[in-house]
């Protein structure tokens, strides 16, 4: 498997001035982004487009939890659905027949959703692969049917009401509340995963994603780190959910503990590339963007499931590694290329090498070194993988 | 109190359901056996193979049974260029994963397309012994189960002749059971790979013009088909078929018990409860082989 670190080939001078450049176009870019997400209510022309901003920031909270889990270990669960569903349910039942303050009710239901998460993990993470999926899709299926039977308490099929959180605010307001409130989450989940990914904890989750097997023969404790993983991307994916619930104000368990949402939460990730810490970002404006234009405009129809279906292929068939791991290939491109003929003899690279050994101790100047480095003059083109 | 006939006749009923279970589920069970893949378009399949018997059923006014005589073939097709087109382009190291989000994206693309052509409704063919039913021995059976069971049984019967007595199926087992050493012998295991995948997904079509005679159908019934199935070849154990089989009747006959105190809703439950019990105890099914030890 390729891994992130595969993209940047060669060294010099000349590439590290020319990494300075990018790194200033990135963070220019970052901040222009960041810019635009913080002032979207202010810029957009009317509620509606306030109010799919609200959506895609609930795609890209859900995307990027579950890529705590997903991206970083490389167990790709089609389940976070039904943690997404709890913390909606949750939330509207413990306002519901407990009185509870709104976000009270929110934060709790977190992690009510935890406790559940953490034995539901343990059970499927017993299993790799195959199994692993199919375990979570049938958690996502079997939550839906008890949700559905439950009409005494969930309301069944005829949904249930949540009680507005700011039941003085004008639907504009509220849809700007939520935004910043989702935005804030969204920051806390990102900041979450930054942190992991390059924690200790998180070299070893992402030991477990290119082989099992071997990070549990150099002592990582496998079963606990994808346990942590699951639940935490749980935790977010139930967060997510519960602000759902008070901002939409309506749940149907049709819609809530779908595989469908899954998957296209699957997809926002992959298409943005699981390996970033923006890319679930990235895939969620995308899909997201999407999915509501065909809900606008094919409303009815299914095609919008067609569109979801050829996207998904695509990408998992072209682009799996995601649209990030795309551009920075294409930057690679036109930034100096490692060549693979070398601006250096063989003989000059030798004695170079050899004078380098010498002040060091003696190890690597005995006759074998010779033959070794010969190997390594092979040449180091390395093409994109 | 519940009457002795009405638990005799579930009994057979399930039986039934659980024949039918065993043939959808053998499919599954091939693809997963030839590429680790689990196959979620199977039962969108057959919901559209459903569909298609259906719309022959209502155009020309013959029994939907004949059109088997067409989806089989293009079936056996579909599942073979779907094989050699789209998953064995999946990188080996991600295909356990990766295939299922492809083939969940053929499933969406088949529900959408059929609720674009076919609009939401529901749909049910008209057969004229619909709604007889035979009495055996106090149990009172609808002549469409019965149908759907005999279809179901004689195609395992000739998925096991085939698997077992010919040449074709000897390479398909041992595709299955060891790709390298199937190389080795002179087997094209690429090309057996995309047979094997036809199968799977002609199996798709028998199940779905039995499926047709006894149900109502709309576009995304397969929902509720899929995870029964999944759970049927996780209990059973991944790759085996035998192992599938078994589970499928024992749970039919489950599901179709537990309707009589908990009503259908509830006893849907029982194959993920079956499910997470079997990961619980053993996970690598309770009838599975070699196989299934690292799936």
């Amino acid at each position: 498997m390729p891994s992130a670190s595969d993209h940047i080939v060669g060294t010099g001078v000349a590439r590290t001035r020319d990494r300075g450049v990018v790194r200033i176009i990135k963070g220019v870019v970052l901040l222009a982004g960041a810019a635009l997400l913080v002032s979207w209510p202010s810029l957009a022309a009317n509620p509606y487009l306030v109010s799919a901003g609200v959506v895609v920031l609930n795609y890209a909270v859900f995307a990027s939890s579950w890529n705590i889990m997903g991206g970083l270990t490389g167990y790709i669960s089609l389940g976070h659905a039904a943690y997404f569903g709890l913390g909606a349910y949750g939330t509207a039942l413990l306002i519901q027949n407990f009185d509870i303050p709104s976000f009270g009710a929110w934060f709790l239901a977190g992690l009510l959703t935890l406790v559940i998460a953490i034995p539901v993990g343990w059970a499927a993470l017993r299993v790799r692969g195959a199994s692993f999926v199919i375990v979570t899709i049938a958690l996502v299926l079997v939550l839906a049917l008890i949700f559905q039977s439950l009409r005494g308490i969930t309301g069944g099929s005829d949904g249930l009401i949540v009680p507005r959180p700011f039941p003085d605010l004008l639907r504009p307001e509220h849809h700007a509340t939520f935004y910043y409130i989702y935005a804030g989450l969204l920051a806390v989940v990102l900041a979450v995963w930054f942190v992991i990914a390059r924690s200790r904890f998180g070299a070893g989750l992402k030991a477990i994603r290119e082989d099992e097997d071997k990070a549990e023969s150099l002592g990582i404790p496998t079963t606990r780190y994808k346990g942590i993983a699951h639940a935490l991307s749980a935790y977010f994916v139930a967060l997510g959910g519960g602000l759902y619930a008070l901002w939409f104000g309506d749940l149907d368990p049709i819609m809530q503990f779908s595989v469908l949402l899954s998957a296209e939460v699957v997809l926002m990730a992959l298409l943005g590339g699981v390996r970033f810490l923006l890319g679930p970002l990235v895939g969620a404006i995308i899909v997201g963007t999407a999915l509501e234009y065909f809900v606008l405009n094919f409303g009815e129809t299914q095609l919008h499931l067609v569109a979801t279906g050829i996207l998904l292929a695509v990408v998992v068939l072209f682009l799996p590694d995601g649209v990030l791991a795309g551009l920075s290939e294409l930057v690679a491109r036109f930034r100096p290329q490692a060549t693979s003929i070398r601006e250096m003899t063989a003989e000059e690279l030798q004695n170079q090498r050899v004078s380098e050994v010498r002040p060091g101790s003696g190890v690597d100047a005995d006759p074998t070194s010779s033959e070794r480095s010969e190997q390594e003059l092979a040449p180091v083109e390395r093409s994109p993988s | 109190m519940v009457s002795g006939a009405l638990i005799f006749q579930s009994l057979i009923l399930g039986l039934m359901l659980g024949g039918l279970y065993a043939l959808l589920a053998s499919g599954l069970t091939m693809y997963f056996g030839i590429m680790r893949v689990v196959m979620l378009a199977h039962s969108a399949a057959i919901i559209l193979s459903a569909y298609i018997a259906w719309r022959f059923a209502t155009l020309t006014g013959l029994d939907p049974m004949l059109s088997l005589l067409g989806t089989v073939p293009v079936f056996f097709l579909m599942g073979f260029l779907t094989q050699r087109l789209l998953v064995s382009r999946l990188r080996p190291a991600t295909m356990s994963m990766m295939s299922v989000l492809l083939t969940f994206a053929i499933a969406l693309i088949i529900e959408g397309l059929l609720g674009y052509f076919f609009t939401g409704t529901q749909r049910r063919i008209n057969l004229p012994y619909g709604t007889a039913s035979v009495n055996v021995l106090g149990a009172s059976l609808p002549v469409v189960q019965i149908i759907s069971f005999l279809l179901a049984t004689v195609s395992m019967a000739a998925l096991y002749v085939v698997l077992k007595k010919t040449r074709f199926g000897w390479a398909l087992r041992a595709t299955i059971q060891h790709k390298e050493a199937a190389q080795l012998v002179g087997i094209n295991t690429e090309r057996l790979s995309g047979y094997g995948f036809g199968l799977g997904l002609a199996t798709a079509a028998v199940g779905g013009a039995a499926l047709s005679l006894q149900v109502t159908i709309y576009p995304s019934l397969h929902w509720h088909w899929i995870g029964p199935l999944m759970a049927i070849i996780v209990v059973g154990g991944l790759g085996s078929i035998p192992g599938a089989a078994i589970a499928a009747l024992v749970l039919g006959t489950m599901r179709v018990m537990l309707e009589i105190p908990f009503g259908p809703t509830w006893a849907q439950t029982i194959f993920f409860v079956a499910l997470f019990v079997t990961l619980m105890v053993r996970p690598q099914g309770f009838f599975g082989g070699r196989l299934a030890q690292r799936f």
